[in-house]
């Protein structure tokens, strides 16, 4: 029982950190119509840009200015690389941030090496929060789930509650009505641009410290990523929390099944038969954890196109 | 006729190296008849090269090591394979379009990836399968040089094949589908059918590559369905231009090559393929195909007089560029390895850095100035360029 809460409460929290990424993603799809390649790219630099700092300025200024600077880079490739394409269309748009990712991968390698870095939580947050039964919880997780919270919490009071966020929605929905209102569009596109990108930075700066930093990384979360805007319906802030929670419980509790396709057909007495044809029917659910998401997604993209919570087919 | 000859003229490692360019052509070409022809981006397509390989090899190690077909005709269990695959994969892929399509290919890969290494029996695990050629047809395919004759008749073939397609109104369809799929939906084609069509087609040739490449490798391995596959075909054929046939093939041999040639002498090449193809999205969305094609309606529009030097200042501009680029990352690359850190932390003062022939020390002016100079020298001439050939327009 201590061992379920602990991995529902772990995959709440990679959920949450998969919100955070994916709540720049997903806003700048709806925004924009194009889906950013490069968007894991700022959480793999907002980690290595914390790296960097870290011995510099301590941790939390580092994780700061690394947020800072990831969004800085967001700004600057809305600003003169995808403008300067937007003319081609959009198949040209993610064939760029593709490029763009691919570069922003290779750069790491030269300047860090092809290898994961040291980058830890500092020892004054490397306490535990709570016991249950005979198990600690490190209170690092805690901070974690903290952090996204509050920053679902501020994104979602900025975009319904003020004077810019009923413009950012305006933007996002009729871009040509709102600058036909007056409002400063492009400046808009690049501001959500550069704020989705400062987030997934903030993302990487905390995750990396706790799982590993390494030139890898965007690939690896950000596959998820599009799996959880993709389940999540594009577009949809909502849909994307619901979706990261949903993926990173699932996983998590998954990596714990000992269970195979062969036990469950057990119970209708096919055990025997699933066994002896081997292959995946044996397989056990924990060892196919890493690609229960997929199947997730193509499901959703069966049964519901549009995503959990999507507005339009 | 160059090709054919090829075996006389190279050393027997260049020769894998041009069996392995043949492959990448053949992929690349395949690739684009889906996101060429078909306008429908796939960021997965590892995933039909990998099972055309290792369909390949698992049908060289049938009936006990003799082999279902005999060698020459193993690629087509690739292909079979491949366009098995393909059908199922592109009945759930069509479904949407754009970029959800684009996400689907993507996670059917990455599913492959994840699960490959987990089926041993159908996959080897992370060690992966080996298999034997076996003789066939009075031919031994032992050398080098028969695998490759081998490998350029069966690539020649599907490149006839897929030209052919384009001129078949199939072909004709898959091109109006890129144009406009909701017209031909109106004019009452079965929009989904010509798109899974498409997919199947191009999957059955990524198959029939890695089918080829299995059967020159002799073996096969997980790391076929890698994203880094994916991302390479995606990069070759785009360099090359997908506007036209031969552009990703071009592409696709040119960049294999030149990753040949260069893998021994840098380890940044992948950071150089990268900013290749921002470069192409960027300033020549047609690719290198699109650009010899300008060049050459350039020179038969404007005539030699203007058209060359304007030809000449961009080669140059180009080179000054990249020479600029190349210093500046090799430089960086070996401030930043791990060899050149732990001499500075020894010595007092930054030692020098070897790099073309010559000792340059990174704290010096000269360093730095030089490499920057050749960006601006270069990034002067391309403007010069332009403003040549928008003068004269």
């Amino acid at each position: 029982m201590d061992a379920f809460v602990f991995s529902l409460l772990n995959g709440l929290v990679y959920g949450l950190l998969l919100f955070m990424v994916s709540a720049g993603l997903t806003l700048v799809f709806g925004m924009m119509g194009v889906l950013n390649f490069a968007h894991a790219s700022f959480y793999m630099l907002g980690a290595y840009f914390s790296f960097a700092l870290q011995g510099l300025l301590g941790f939390g200024p580092a994780v700061v200015v690394a947020t800072l600077l990831s969004g800085l880079v967001g700004v600057i490739v809305e600003r003169f690389f995808l403008r300067r394409v937007h003319a081609h269309g959009h198949a040209h748009e993610l064939l760029l941030t593709f490029g763009l990712s691919f570069i922003i991968a290779e750069a790491i390698k030269l300047f860090f090496g092809n290898f994961p870095v040291d980058y830890r939580i500092p020892a004054s947050l490397d306490f535990t929060a709570f016991r249950i039964g005979a198990q600690s919880y490190p209170a690092y997780r805690v901070l974690m789930a903290v952090v996204a919270l509050a920053m679902f919490g501020a994104l979602y009071l900025l975009l319904t509650r003020t004077r810019i966020g009923i413009i950012v929605r305006a933007a996002i929905h009729k871009p040509r009505m709102a600058q036909a209102l007056g409002h400063n569009v492009q400046l808009v596109f690049m501001g959500v641009f550069g704020v989705g990108a400062a987030l997934a930075g903030l993302a990487g700066a905390v995750a990396g410290a706790f799982y590993t930093t390494n030139p890898n990384m965007a690939l690896e979360v950000g596959v998820m990523v599009f799996v959880v805007v993709v389940v999540g319906g594009l577009g949809s802030l909502g849909g994307a929390m619901l979706a990261s929670l949903l993926i990173g419980v699932v996983t998590s509790l998954a990596v714990s099944v000992d269970r195979s396709l062969a036990d469950l057909l057990g119970f209708v007495g096919a055990q025997a038969w699933a066994e002896n044809i081997g292959g995946l029917m044996t397989l056990k659910v924990s060892s196919l954890a890493a690609t229960l998401p997929f199947m997730l997604m193509l499901l959703i993209l069966l049964v519901r196109p549009r995503g959990l919570m999507g507005e339009k087919n | 006729m160059l090709l054919a000859a090829l075996p006389a003229l190279l050393p027997a490692g260049l020769l894998i190296a041009s069996n392995q360019m043949l492959v990448a052509a053949l992929f690349a070409s395949a690739y684009s008849l889906l996101s060429g022809r078909a306008g429908m981006l796939s960021f997965g397509h590892a995933a039909y090269f990998g099972i055309g390989a290792f369909a390949t090899v698992h049908a060289m190690n049938a009936v006990g090591g003799a082999g279902l077909l005999p060698t020459p005709l193993m690629p087509l269990i690739g292909a079979a394979a491949g366009l098995a695959v393909g059908i199922v994969a592109g009945w759930f892929a069509t479904q949407r379009s754009g970029t959800t399509f684009a996400m689907i290919t993507l996670a059917i890969a990455e599913l492959l990836h994840a699960l490959a290494p987990q089926l041993k029996s159908l996959f080897g695990g992370e060690s992966g399968i080996s298999a034997m050629r076996m003789p066939a047809w009075g031919l031994d395919f032992g050398s080098t040089t028969q695998v490759y004759y081998l490998t350029l008749c069966w690539v020649l073939l599907s490149l006839a094949l897929l030209y052919f397609h384009g001129l078949t109104p199939a072909g004709r369809l898959t091109l109006a589908l890129r144009e406009n799929g909701h017209r031909l939906r109106f004019l009452g084609y079965n929009v989904h059918g010509l798109g899974v069509s498409a997919f199947a087609i191009s999957a059955m040739f990524s198959g029939l590559a890695g089918g080829l490449q299995a059967l020159s490798n002799e073996a096969a391995n997980y790391a076929v369905f890698d994203a880094g596959v994916s991302a390479s075909v995606v990069l070759n054929s785009y360099i090359g231009g997908v506007g036209s046939f031969f552009g990703p093939a071009l592409g696709a041999a040119l960049m294999s090559f030149f990753g040949y040639a260069v893998s021994d002498i840098t380890q940044s090449w992948m950071l150089y393929q990268g900013v290749l193809f921002v470069g192409v999205m960027m300033f020549a969305p047609a690719g290198v195909s699109g650009l010899l094609g300008s060049g050459s309606r350039l020179f038969a529009q404007r005539g030699w007089k203007l058209a060359l030097p304007v030809t000449l200042l961009a080669v140059c501009a180009a080179l000054l560029l990249s020479a600029g680029g190349v210093f500046i990352v090799e430089m960086l690359q070996r401030l930043c390895s791990q060899d050149y850190r732990a001499m500075a932390q020894a010595a007092a003062k930054l030692p020098t850095i070897a790099l073309f022939g010559r000792a340059w020390s990174p704290g010096s002016v000269l360093t730095w100035a030089l490499p920057v100079a050749l960006l601006v020298l270069g990034a002067v001439l391309a403007l010069a360029a332009r403003r040549r050939l928008g003068a004269n327009a």
